[in-house]
């Protein structure tokens, strides 16, 4: 692990609220490698998901920096955030945000529509992510037939069709029993050692940072830990 | 994408029936009701037209100025001279003779004794012409009640509620009392060969027809008419072309200081029907400009509708990397699809009845009892080829319009905000 996929240097992110400001994120400094499978944990309001959505390229910082695969998001314009979520970002979403309209196959393929990939290459790519999740017998499932966890499957397969360098998971396993999280994050993680994707997660589920390697406690907007840890849990 | 777009719809009832079904309902109502006015309008100026005033009509100056009283008495002369002049003039047009005149019609019993009277209201035409086009202008054949359209002098068409009135059915013998050109008394008889229907009440409670050339005998007319009607070949109305005609005619009369030269009046200057078809213009252009406003309106709230349901999977697809600008143009695609289809069911149901309507009308007879007025006591639609448009392109215009204002919100909103608002 020696490449920096993200680079944060004194980020701060404020919100207008009325006439005055709040400072959800301040003085924040991290990098993160290639490969990390990492949780940025703390409670509700600790400013996780406004970090974890300006990594993403849906925000910029107010001040400071962050770079992502080398583009300083604060530098994007709208499409070439967009290019950027596209080619390079996964989201997984608390609930699964599947596009009810449209099969299993179909939501994993649409990430791929965008890259204007050919029918062929898009139908390989599609089975070989359900594959992953173990969901190919699924193919023609409507979402509304899936089950929470086999939901979550299809969202990871959906972020993952791509092959992005990062995924984001903004607490996903929020929804689940402790069965399903299990198998979610076990999934995630054969994906982060078979295909070296960089996982960042935000969280405050327990079961969830027993997976991870790296925790950064978020508290009030500040990083108040950045430990590195073993996994405790490998199930 | 295009793919992915129409299982969209197919597969999202939300998604398409409601704005179809709206888009639909609005176009269908706009033909429907602009083919119910164009019809009843139409019914309105054609019926007249056939009736009363000819496309154009001319008559000695005086005889126009005193119209309401059918004064025969300022009849045109020297008609056979006028006939040759107008044909060669205006050889696309056909003239006909008409005599408009009252009188009292007795129906005699057994004993030759009154059993019934009333006022007529009596009209000759050239009933035996082959050429002159009257009982098919006049659409005798199918307004037959009972028995047939006179055939020889002496005959004569009674409308059907005034046959009742007086008893008499066909085959009786009828009484005319007026006055003749000249101011003498005038008696004829004649037997009613069938009785008649116009649907026009204010004709079938006291209409008699009898042939021009009896009415010329009886009111001694000789070489003398009460108008002259001109009706386009085509029989179809051309407001520009007979105003023409008026101006060259009357222009060659323009130094004959004669109160028995003829005039040449357009449908557009009888009748107040001028204002009448300066109103149709109108009302047909308001409806029109009415219905996008309130179709674009009410569209646009569907569109906002759609558009706020739909925030979770716009928001899905910022996550996937899609443009904003993206999303906009699909959502504007999605708009043109669904207007399409929205209008051609509007425009297919539209008309359908439309031509339903053509066929079958409304029957308003019984309300139309004591009616004078020149109305058709049936109520018809009228297809015409621009129904084919005025609806559609209104629907598809709407619908489109109203998504690109409903999704102007989300193409200007910043990504953070509009994605947490999308409540992904």
């Amino acid at each position: 692990m020696s490449e920096k996929i993200i680079v944060i240097e004194n980020l701060v992110k404020r919100f207008p609220v009325g006439e005055g400001e709040f400072t959800a994120l301040s003085d924040i400094n991290l990098s993160f490698e290639k490969g990390e499978f990492s949780g940025i944990v703390g409670p509700s309001g600790s400013g996780k998901t406004t970090l974890l959505n300006i990594i993403g390229s849906l925000d910029s910082p107010t001040e400071g920096s962050c770079t992502v695969m080398g583009k300083r998001i604060s530098d994007l314009s709208h499409k070439q955030s967009a290019q950027l979520r596209n080619m390079h970002i996964g989201f997984i979403f608390q609930v699964y945000n599947l596009l009810p309209v449209y099969t299993v196959f179909e939501n994993v393929e649409f990430a791929l529509l965008l890259q204007k990939r050919s029918a062929t290459a898009r139908k390989k790519a599609v089975m070989e992510a359900l594959e992953w999740v173990g969901l190919e017998k699924m193919a023609d499932k409507k979402p509304s037939k899936l089950s929470g966890g086999e939901g979550q499957r299809v969202a990871i397969a959906r972020a993952m069709v791509k092959r992005p360098e990062l995924v984001l998971a903004d607490e996903p396993t929020a929804n689940l029993d402790a069965k399903n999280a299990h198998a979610i994050l076990q999934t995630m993680k054969k994906l982060n050692e078979e295909l070296k994707t960089t996982f960042l997660f935000s969280t405050h589920d327990e079961k969830v940072m027993a997976y991870l390697n790296r925790l950064i406690h978020l508290e009030d907007g500040k990083v108040a830990q950045d430990e590195w840890v073993t996994a405790k849990s490998t199930r | 994408m295009i793919r992915f777009i129409f299982k969209a719809i197919l597969r999202d009832k939300n998604r398409s029936v409601l704005p179809v079904t709206v888009v639909a309902i609005g176009v269908f109502l706009t033909i429907a009701l602009s083919g119910y006015l164009s019809g009843m309008l139409g019914d309105m100026i054609d019926q007249t037209a056939r009736f009363q005033t000819g496309h154009v009509k001319v008559m000695s100056r005086a005889y126009a100025e005193n119209i309401d009283q059918m004064p025969n008495d300022l009849a045109l002369m020297d008609i056979e001279a006028l006939h040759e002049e107008l044909n060669r003039d205006f050889p696309n047009y056909t003239w006909v003779n008409r005599i408009n005149f009252g009188g009292i019609i007795d129906a005699p019993n057994e004993n030759e004794q009154s059993k019934g009277q009333g006022a007529a209201m009596g009209m000759a035409i050239e009933l035996f012409s082959k050429t002159s086009g009257e009982t098919e202008r006049l659409n005798l054949e199918n307004s037959l009640v009972d028995g047939r359209l006179p055939q020889k002098s002496g005959e004569v068409l009674i409308g059907y509620e005034f046959a009742e009135k007086l008893g008499a059915k066909v085959g009786d013998e009828l009484t005319f009392m007026g006055s003749t050109m000249y101011g003498s008394m005038a008696f004829a008889s004649f037997e009613i060969s069938g009785t008649v229907r116009f649907g026009v009440m204010a004709m079938d409670k006291g209409t008699v027809i009898i042939d021009f050339s009896d009415a010329q005998r009886i009111l001694d007319m000789e070489d003398a008419t009460g108008e002259i009607m001109g009706f386009r070949k085509e029989e179809v109305f051309m407001q520009d072309e007979v105003i023409e005609m008026r101006e060259n005619f009357n222009a060659k009369y323009a130094n004959d200081s004669d109160e028995f030269a003829p005039i040449m009046k357009t449908l557009g200057e009888q009748n107040s029907m001028g204002s009448y078809l300066d109103l149709v213009d109108s009302v047909s252009a308001m409806f029109v400009i009415i219905f996008v406003l309130v179709m674009s309106i009410v569209l646009w709230n569907t569109g906002l509708i759609g558009g706020l349901r739909r925030y979770q999977e716009f928001g899905i697809r910022l996550a996937l990397g899609e443009e904003k600008g993206h999303i906009y143009r699909t959502m504007i695609f999605e708009a043109v699809i669904i207007g399409i289809i929205g209008s051609v069911i509007g425009t297919a149901l539209g008309i359908i009845v439309t031509l339903l309507m053509q066929k079958y009308g409304i029957d308003i007879s019984g309300m139309m009892k004591d009616a004078t007025m020149m109305m058709p006591s049936t109520l018809r639609s009228k297809f015409s080829p621009q129904l084919l448009y005025i609806g559609f392109i209104p629907g598809l215009f709407a619908m489109v319009i109203g998504n690109m204002l409903s999704g102007i919100g989300i193409y200007k909103r910043e990504t953070a905000t509009l994605f947490k608002e999308l409540e992904v």
